[in-house]
Order: structure tokens, then C-alpha cells, then sequence
């Protein structure tokens, strides 16, 4: 299973297996992260699960997956950065294998 | 089945009604009556009997009453499940407020599925999404201070009535540019529409309101401004103006969602606060941790149910649902399954993080959520700032009526 870390925005870091398939924001949500809310569960419809992405890993994640992400991402709590993905919208497989993702201060 | 938004067509309604009406796929055993909302037991103790419903209840069953008989969800992963299968258990025909099949009109975003759905929101998730409400706090905060001077010297309050109501409903009509003075009236309004549980009160409800709406929206559209009413009469869909059906539709919609839930939440919580002083002097001395407070409180005191049609065959948990059968999201319930939350009933403040669904998940959560939170973190944090010890007044009678969103009737505070 791919592993993927976590930054939470005071420094605290987590690394979680996560099955491929899956969603980064799951890793976080079911793991008890605090620093990602997901409140919609993935629906596109809450900007809750904002991350930025480690600048080593944006090339193979890439940007935002749809428009609907980008307009979503203009509704976020914290400041939107060039890194910036919803974590719903980053699916999981064997390349993200090391994965880092840096959590913002908040989401609501 | 994929619609038009800006051709509301009346779905057709298959509704069944009492035990006489079970469809055969429904096993005997699974037929239930659990009288959510109306039953004297839930009416005696709501949270209580409903966090006893995952002993007393299967996981799934098929509810027989009056308002219509329902598969009932109240394990967690199974809501969460019916919750994010918008293809499976669609929005069509499940919002329970009456309209005129001759006049008939959407409530948008929530009877709109995706991609379409997304377009609506964005019109309003400058004002709703977390970003939008953060612009509210110090307006929240100010007016949280101004009802508290209103009552603080003579030492009781009708909570409802003089915090409760006024907060939300005061903030919510700030937003979409109506007028403060209306609050009484909309609060009636509302009462009527989901708390009589009487078809013609609610018909009748629903065209007071849609006559004042339209009247609003008339206005708004000839004289703009930066509210939610005007924001959503002057917006364009795929570079369009949007249509009187579809204007109509959605600021209903809010207008509906906005008045009574807030409201209903901090009744039942300072109801909690008042019969729970060691657990509030907790709150006090860790003003650090009042976002899980605030998640926690919610937790266990949801106020509403989601409900769904079945859109094509479906097994869960091994229960087989046809297409059209109804299903019902117990939120609250939910919010109490020991497989999710262990030792369900207690309030725990260090609880590890897990969805809560007091405001449903999936495409259609509730898009008030962040203003909801919002509001109930302020109120928690200036009320206990200003009146850290109160009390229910002695002899008062907590009762609970009948209707869709759960609270005290009446919740009179004393302090010294």
C-alpha cells in the first residue's frame, strides 16, 4: 500500500498506508488527522480538505483534476497556493508511493 | 432520471402509507414502527431513544407510519453509503414540502444532481463556503454581545425566543438582504411548514411564503445588491440568465433551510449546558479545544433526517431495496452508533475525529454548515464568557412536539 505523510500546519507529521484507489483525504479522515475535515466526503461541495502539496511531488500529482475543483478551491479557509489541491480529488495509486502533502492552519 | 432545471416537471410520487401498504420485496421481520419525530417514547426523551434504537432496532428496517413508509438507515457507513450514491438514491421526490404540480418548480441545488449542481453553488459559495462565513465573525459576535445585553441584568431569559431564534434567523435574513423586522413572521412561517405535520397548513404556508418571495426577488432584480436574494436574481448558468422557475426555486430553498435548524441546535445544547455544569466549566477552562466542542456538541445533538428515492435495485447490508422505495437517513441516530462513536452517549470533547453527519454528507451536504459552525463557536464562546453559570428555571417541563427538526419547546435560563 502506498504510504502517504501528512504536515499538519504545527509541524506534526503522519504517515499512513492508504490503498490505492483511494482518496488522500481518506488517509487523513479515517486516521483521526485534524487538519483536514472532508466534510462532504468527497462530493465536491465543502473545500474542506485543502492540502498543499510538497513542491518534490507536485509534477506527479498535477494540478486541480476538474474546473469544479478549481472553483472550489477559490472557497477555502486558508490561502490558496499554486501547490494547492483538494485532497478528495487526489486518487491514490503506486506512483504516490511517498506522497507529502502539507495540511493548511485551517479548513473552516 | 436526469432533469431539466429550468423545466420543472412533478416527479411521478409512488407513495406508500401505514402497513397496509408494504411492497412485497419487504420482509415481515424488517416492518417496524418507530414513530421518529411524532411518537410519544421519542417525544418523552429524543436523544435517548434514539441512541437506544442500535439495541432495540435492526441496523436496517422498513418504517410504516403515517408520513409514509421508509427504509430506515442508522448505521453510519450505511448513511454515509446512501448519502454519496447520488446514482442510486436520488434527491427526486424527497423533499417533503408541498408545491403545485400546475406551478411546479425545483428546490435548487438540493433537487439538482451533478454536473449541473456545482453551477448553483458557485453562485452562493462566495457567501457560504469557509471562506465566505469567516467575513461573518465579527458581525456574529457583535450581535451574540447585543442579545445578551438585552437579558443579562435581569438574570432569566426565554432562551428561544430572546437567543435561540434571533441569532441565526437575524444573521441568516442580514445575508440574503431581507428585512430583521420580518423575523417574526418567517419563524411562523416555518413552524407551520415543518412542524404542523398538516398537509393543508403546509400548502397553505408554502403560498405565503412563495407570494413574499416573489415579491422580494421582483425587488431585488430591479434594484441589486450584494445580498444572497440579489446575488442569486441577477446570475447567469452557462452564460444565461437564470429563469423565474429557477430563481424561485433556490432562494425557497434557502429560505426554507435557514430558519429553523440553527435555532432547533442551540436549544437542544444549552438545554445540555444547563443541566451540565461540570461539563461546562470544561468547556470554559479549554477555550483551545472549541472546535471539537463545538463538533462534539453537534454529534449528539442533530436535529434533522435526509431522505432519499430509491433509483434503481439495490442490496444493503444484505436488505433488498427496490426502485421507488423510500429511504431515510436518521442522522441523529447515526451520530450515535457505538461501531463508530464507542460509548455513543457520552460527551467526550477528546474523541478521535470522525465524520459526524448533523449536516449529511455527499454532494448535497448541507451548504449552511460552515455558517452553522460558525454561529454555534461564537454563542458557545460569548455566552459562557458572559453568563458561565446558569441553570434551568425550577419547574420548568422540557417538552418536545411533533415535527421534522428536533428541539425543546420551551427552554426558560435563571443566573445569578
Amino acid at each position: 500500500m502506498p504510504s502517504i505523510t501528512y504536515i499538519e500546519h504545527n509541524g506534526a507529521s503522519h504517515t499512513i498506508d492508504v490503498p490505492v484507489g483511494e482518496h488522500v483525504m481518506h488517509g487523513a479522515v479515517y486516521n483521526g488527522i485534524e487538519g483536514i475535515v472532508g466534510e462532504c466526503g468527497g462530493g465536491l461541495a465543502c473545500a474542506t480538505c485543502h492540502c498543499y502539496v510538497d513542491e518534490a511531488w507536485t509534477d506527479k500529482v498535477g494540478g486541480p483534476a476538474s474546473q469544479d475543483e478549481t472553483d472550489m478551491l477559490e472557497s477555502t479557509a486558508a490561502e490558496v497556493r499554486p501547490t494547492s489541491r483538494l485532497s478528495c480529488q487526489i486518487v491514490v495509486t503506486p506512483e504516490l508511493d511517498g506522497l507529502v502533502v502539507h495540511l493548511p492552519e485551517t479548513q473552516y | 432520471m436526469k432533469i431539466d432545471p429550468t423545466k420543472p416537471v412533478p416527479p411521478v410520487v409512488n407513495r406508500r402509507i401505514g402497513p397496509d401498504q408494504v411492497p412485497d420485496h419487504v420482509p415481515k421481520e424488517l416492518i417496524r414502527s418507530a414513530k421518529l419525530t411524532w411518537g410519544p417514547e421519542f417525544l418523552a426523551d429524543p436523544y435517548g431513544y434514539m441512541a437506544n434504537l442500535h439495541h432495540t432496532y435492526p441496523p436496517i428496517w422498513y418504517d410504516v407510519g403515517p408520513f409514509g413508509n421508509v427504509w430506515a438507515l442508522i448505521k453510519h457507513e450505511d448513511a454515509l453509503f446512501a448519502l454519496r450514491h447520488a446514482d442510486i438514491f436520488t434527491v427526486e421526490d424527497a423533499t417533503p414540502f408541498p408545491r403545485d404540480p400546475n406551478d411546479y418548480f425545483y428546490f435548487i441545488p438540493i433537487e439538482i444532481d451533478p454536473p449541473d449542481h456545482r453551477k448553483y453553488r458557485l453562485i452562493v459559495d462566495p457567501v457560504f463556503s469557509p471562506q465566505g462565513v469567516l467575513k461573518l465573525e465579527k458581525q456574529i459576535r457583535d450581535l451574540a454581545n447585543e442579545l445578551i445585553d438585552g437579558f443579562i441584568d435581569k438574570g432569566e431569559c426565554d432562551f428561544p425566543e430572546e437567543f435561540g431564534r434571533p441569532l441565526p434567523v437575524y444573521v441568516f435574513l442580514d445575508l440574503m438582504g431581507l428585512p430583521r423586522a420580518m423575523c417574526g413572521t418567517f419563524v411562523e412561517w416555518a413552524m407551520d411548514l415543518l412542524h404542523s405535520n398538516d398537509k393543508a397548513i403546509m400548502a397553505e404556508t408554502m403560498q405565503k411564503i412563495s407570494a413574499y418571495l416573489k415579491e422580494a426577488i421582483a425587488e431585488k432584480t430591479a434594484h441589486p445588491d450584494d445580498a444572497v436574494i440579489s446575488r442569486i436574481a441577477n446570475a447567469t448558468i452557462d452564460g444565461r440568465p437564470m429563469s423565474e422557475r429557477e430563481i424561485f426555486g433556490m432562494v425557497t430553498f434557502l429560505f426554507i433551510a435557514g430558519l429553523d435548524t440553527v435555532f432547533a441546535t442551540l436549544n437542544n445544547i444549552w438545554l445540555w449546558l444547563a443541566n451540565n455544569p461540570d461539563r461546562r466549566q470544561e468547556m470554559i477552562n479549554d477555550p483551545g479545544n472549541i472546535n471539537a466542542q463545538v463538533e462534539e456538541l453537534l454529534r449528539v445533538h442533530s436535529v434533522t433526517f435526509s431522505g432519499r428515492t430509491v433509483d434503481r435495485d439495490v442490496e444493503l447490508r444484505g436488505v433488498k431495496m427496490k426502485k421507488g422505495d423510500k429511504v431515510m437517513s436518521a442522522l441523529p441516530v447515526c451520530n450515535f452508533d457505538p461501531d463508530v462513536f464507542p460509548n455513543p452517549t457520552e460527551v467526550n470533547f477528546h474523541r478521535q475525529r470522525k465524520i459526524i453527519l448533523a449536516f449529511t454528507v455527499g454532494v448535497h451536504s448541507c451548504m449552511g454548515a460552515h455558517l452553522a459552525r460558525l454561529e454555534l463557536k461564537i454563542a458557545l464562546q460569548e455566552w459562557l464568557k458572559r453568563i458561565p453559570d446558569f441553570q434551568v428555571k425550577p419547574g420548568t417541563r422540557i417538552e418536545y412536539r411533533p415535527g421534522a427538526v428536533i428541539g425543546p419547546e420551551e427552554l426558560p435560563l435563571v443566573w445569578k
